[in-house]
């Protein structure tokens, strides 16, 4: 078994050396740099100092030579610096000579997306391990069809439109909930337990939203597990020996029936640092999807490759929890890994 | 199912689409106390909070390197500059109490107004006006502004008043130069890198407010600095959050959460006026921005190397329904690139009606005929048609749509390309690889168009990419550098403007107007918007104490 995960660690490295190869040069083969963002296109901005920032960025160089100053950079683990806002740092802060310290952009937006995508995915599953359980036992029963019809209703509604139909319901008609923003402006001066009751008002609509438009999936998974569990013939078996339904259900059924979701959530464990750029931008949340959004149309390639790197870390890991979770929840993949 | 059942079911769908229309019926939730009338006059006094609105974050907030227009809007409340414009567009001291221009012209000496303080207490002195001079022109601070202040060839600081810069020879837009120049102070500056300084991030100026606080991808606060070098501005505290989407902003903007923001034409004349509520507490106001909507020709490419081609297209496009059917009637027709009603901008000249038989003669003339029948115009064989390229701009993109099924009518056949604004520079823009495009521009108060008109001006990554090349538009642009003397100036720029439309290099579609709605709670604001905007007088703008919100007087 460790030898396994060894193996799979070191295999990783190849790997994200290659991932980041295939961004870099995909990143350059959009057209424009930093120079050539909108505000740029000024009459009074002279071509030259646009050249000289090239010069600055090690941008007139050619695309490998680019790429082997990052990665020789990233050995250090140095993620650099943002072209486009005044070279903060892309990845954690530092600290200049007069102790004046600048955040990172990804170590200020990281925690804000992860939350949200946390908290919303803790809703996700509790809300759809019941309804999926409760679909695959009354099959094709009403509250199936109308769990079913619920998903589905979610499932097809836009986003951005709910949001803004909830925001306007739930903001302007009635004063209950903030609209966008992630704190209120006299967050400072509140005590503790009001920072807390501010920010989850915050939170509700981001969080709640995409939760909704999520469960289709889940719920679907888990149903699909149940019904292929329930009909297996060690429920029988348990039915026949006499075991209350509860019990059945619960103990017997269940637990192999979310071994599928393992999967998911190990899959789902890099899209929890990607936020929704369409979410953040409607609710004026500064996280990770808005930032490499922006750094995209900026062209601020140290910010697209460090979100890239460390994105792709994290798929390969979430992979490799996903394996390793598996093969401790289902004695058949513990076996065929200990033979491999 | 029994009909008793159905029955109950509809009374109670009935019942809840009542309740819910109810709801939405009422009328927004105020924090301001309900009773309040924002309409009666309120004494003028000092005190509370603006709350501003913003789509995107400052990179930073030294203005001489960021270059983004939501840097300028906050660093314009935080730093002076020599110079400003007043509010008929007529240039006066800000930092300086007066200027002298010598007999040839050559040199500016400016005299400060005495003890001028940074907000840290420290002197604002010519050596900072200097230091700031030497901070644009350096090679490492890679200033997108700096060719203005290069052409400086001595600069002196005789005494602490006063700051003299002499140039090679006469430069009329250097005036308009040190309005733009935003002065830093040396003593925190010196010898630190600006890109990499912190200072960026926690900026010390001498205008109305200094920044408290920068909560980033939220907001930024600032309030007045006491040490203000213009006096004291009546509003306390200026708060502007980042909300990145204008429905979210609207919605702010509805439910009370923020005081001001930038509306479009929709919002303007069909929402805002459709609902009595958002009347009663939003003052519209709109005013002429110093930008235009154009498209121009790739001069280089055949056939709109012709002006009887040129003049054609011009005549074929009906601009009234683009203002009309892209920007609900909020902008007008112009005739050459100055902001009509500025000095700059000639009476005489009247844009190309919309003529398509005067087209369709022009067309002809230029040698295209519809031989095949198939309705599209054809010289030497070659049907005409080309592609209009635009980036992703709403308004544009269905600007182009309707040119589109102008230039149809007269036998021309378009294709439009709409794409990324980076892509959009580099593929299209930089390389001349176009035949036509749709674009604006945003422009200063100075006349000289030296950048984009003139035939020096055409070297991939310059602005005059449509390749313009007239020698008489050439001359005129030289002669408006050396001209100070604004009336004989003013000459020289109604005569480029007239030779321009002439030869028609670009069509003019329209000049939008900028659009702003203000929450009624905020006092002394120019209605009708004075040549300057608005926001000429934002620091004599107040909010009457019974307007104010609670939460934020609060603390």
């Amino acid at each position: 078994m460790l030898k396994y995960l060894i193996k799979r660690v070191l295999w990783m490295i190849p790997m994200l050396i290659g991932i980041s190869l295939i961004s870099f040069f995909i990143m350059h083969l959009a057209p424009g740099d930093i120079t050539s963002n909108e505000a740029a296109f000024n009459p009074k901005a002279s071509e030259e100092s646009r050249q000289k920032l090239r010069e600055m960025y090690n941008l007139d160089k050619p695309v490998i030579v680019q790429y082997s100053l990052w990665l020789k950079r990233m050995v250090t683990l140095d993620f650099g610096k943002s072209f486009a806002s005044h070279q903060k740092p892309v990845f954690w802060q530092t600290t200049d000579k007069d102790g004046n310290v600048t955040k990172g952009l990804i170590q200020e937006a990281l925690p804000i997306t992860l939350m949200i995508n946390l908290l919303g995915l803790g809703i996700t599953l509790i809300l759809a391990i019941p309804l999926g359980i409760i679909a695959a036992r009354k099959y094709l029963g009403w509250q199936d069809r109308s769990i079913t019809l619920f998903n589905f209703i979610g499932f097809s509604i836009p986003g951005f439109w709910l949001s803004l139909l909830l925001m306007y319901w739930l903001g302007v008609v009635n004063n209950w909930f903030p609209i966008s923003g992630l704190h209120s402006l006299n967050y400072e001066s509140l005590d503790t337990w009001s920072k807390l009751k501010d920010s989850l008002s915050h939170l509700f609509l981001p969080v709640i939203i995409p939760s909704i438009t999520g469960l289709a999936g889940i719920t679907l998974f888990v149903k699909n597990g149940m019904l292929d569990v329930l009909q297996q013939d060690y429920i029988t078996t348990a039915r026949a020996k006499g075991l209350n339904e509860h019990k059945v259900v619960y103990t017997h059924a269940l637990r192999n029936a979310l071994l599928p979701l393992i999967t998911i959530i190990g899959l789902s464990i890099p899209g929890l640092i990607g936020g929704s750029v369409i979410a953040e931008t409607i609710f004026a949340i500064p996280g990770m999807g808005k930032l490499f959004y922006d750094a995209v149309l900026m062209r601020d390639f140290p910010v697209v490759m460090g979100i890239l790197t460390i994105g792709s870390a994290l798929t390969l890991v979430g992979n490799l929890l996903a394996d390793v979770a598996y093969a401790w929840a289902d004695p058949r993949v513990r076996r065929g890994v200990a033979r491999g | 199912m029994t009909s008793h059942t159905l029955h109950f079911i509809k009374n109670a769908i009935v019942v809840a689409i009542g309740i819910w229309l109810s709801a939405c019926g009422e009328s927004p939730n105020s924090h301001a106390p309900a009773t309040v009338d924002n309409n009666i006059n309120y004494p003028i006094e000092s005190g509370g909070a603006l709350i501003n609105a913003m789509t995107g974050e400052p990179s930073g907030l030294i203005s001489m390197i960021a270059g983004e227009s939501a840097s300028a809007a906050i660093s314009s409340n935080i730093f002076n500059s020599l110079l400003k414009y007043d509010k008929n567009l007529e240039l006066e001291g800000d930092l300086v109490a007066s200027w002298q221009i010598s007999a040839d012209q050559k040199t500016i000496t400016f005299k400060l107004k005495p003890n001028l303080k940074w907000a840290d207490n420290q002197p604002l002195t010519s050596a900072d006006v200097l230091f700031t001079w030497q901070a644009v022109i350096d090679e490492k601070t890679a200033s997108p502004y700096a060719s203005d202040f290069q052409l400086v060839k001595k600069a002196e600081t005789p005494d602490p008043l006063t700051f003299s810069v002499t140039y090679d020879q006469a430069y009329a837009p250097a005036l308009d130069s040190w309005a733009g120049l935003q002065i830093l102070p040396k003593h925190l500056l010196l010898g630190q890198d600006l890109h990499t300084s912190a200072f960026v991030r926690k900026p010390v100026g001498s205008h109305y407010y200094k920044l408290d606080n920068w909560a980033h991808g939220e907001n930024l606060k600032l309030s007045r600095n006491a040490n203000s070098v213009l006096g004291q501005a009546k509003i306390d505290k200026l708060i502007t959050r980042i909300i990145p989407d204008n429905s979210a902003q609207f919605l702010e903007l509805m439910a009370d959460n923020i005081d001001l923001m930038g509306l479009d034409p929709i919002k303007y004349s069909r929402i805002i006026p459709a609902r009595p509520e958002l009347q009663q507490k939003l003052a519209l106001y709109k005013e002429l921005g110093n930008s235009y909507t154009y498209m121009g020709f790739n001069l280089k490419h055949k056939p709109f190397d012709d002006v009887r081609v040129r003049h054609a297209i011009n005549y074929a496009i009906d601009k009234q329904e683009i203002i009309d059917g892209v920007y609900l009637g909020l902008g007008i027709n112009i005739a050459s690139p100055y902001k009509p009603g500025t000095r700059w901008s000639n009476p005489a000249l009247t844009p190309y009606p919309y003529d398509p038989a005067k087209a369709k003669a022009l067309l002809k003339q230029a040698g295209f005929v519809d031989t095949d029948g198939d309705g599209i115009v054809e010289r030497d064989g070659k049907p005409f048609a080309f592609e209009i390229v635009t980036n992703q701009n709403k308004e544009r993109e269905k600007s182009a749509v309707l040119i589109q099924r102008r230039l149809k009518d007269v036998g021309i056949d378009v294709k439009i390309r709409a794409i990324e604004w980076a892509s959009f520079i580099s593929r299209f823009i930089k390389t001349g690889d176009f035949d036509v495009v749709v674009l604006g521009w945003g422009l200063g108060l100075d006349p000289d168009q030296f950048n984009i008109w003139h035939s020096s001006q055409q070297a991939p990554g310059q602005f005059n990419f449509i390749g313009y090349n007239n020698p008489t538009v050439d001359k005129l642009l030289e002669q408006g550098r050396l001209e100070l003397n604004p009336d004989k100036r003013m000459k020289i720029y109604h005569e480029f403007a007239r030779v321009l439309l002439e030869d028609s290099p670009i069509v003019y579609l329209s000049a939008g107007y900028g659009l702003t709605a203000i929450n009624k709670r905020v006092k002394g604001i120019d209605n009708p918007a004075p040549p300057a905007g608005i926001g000429h007088n934002s620091h004599e703008w107040y909010i009457p104490t019974p307007l104010r919100r609670n939460e934020i007087s609060a603390h």
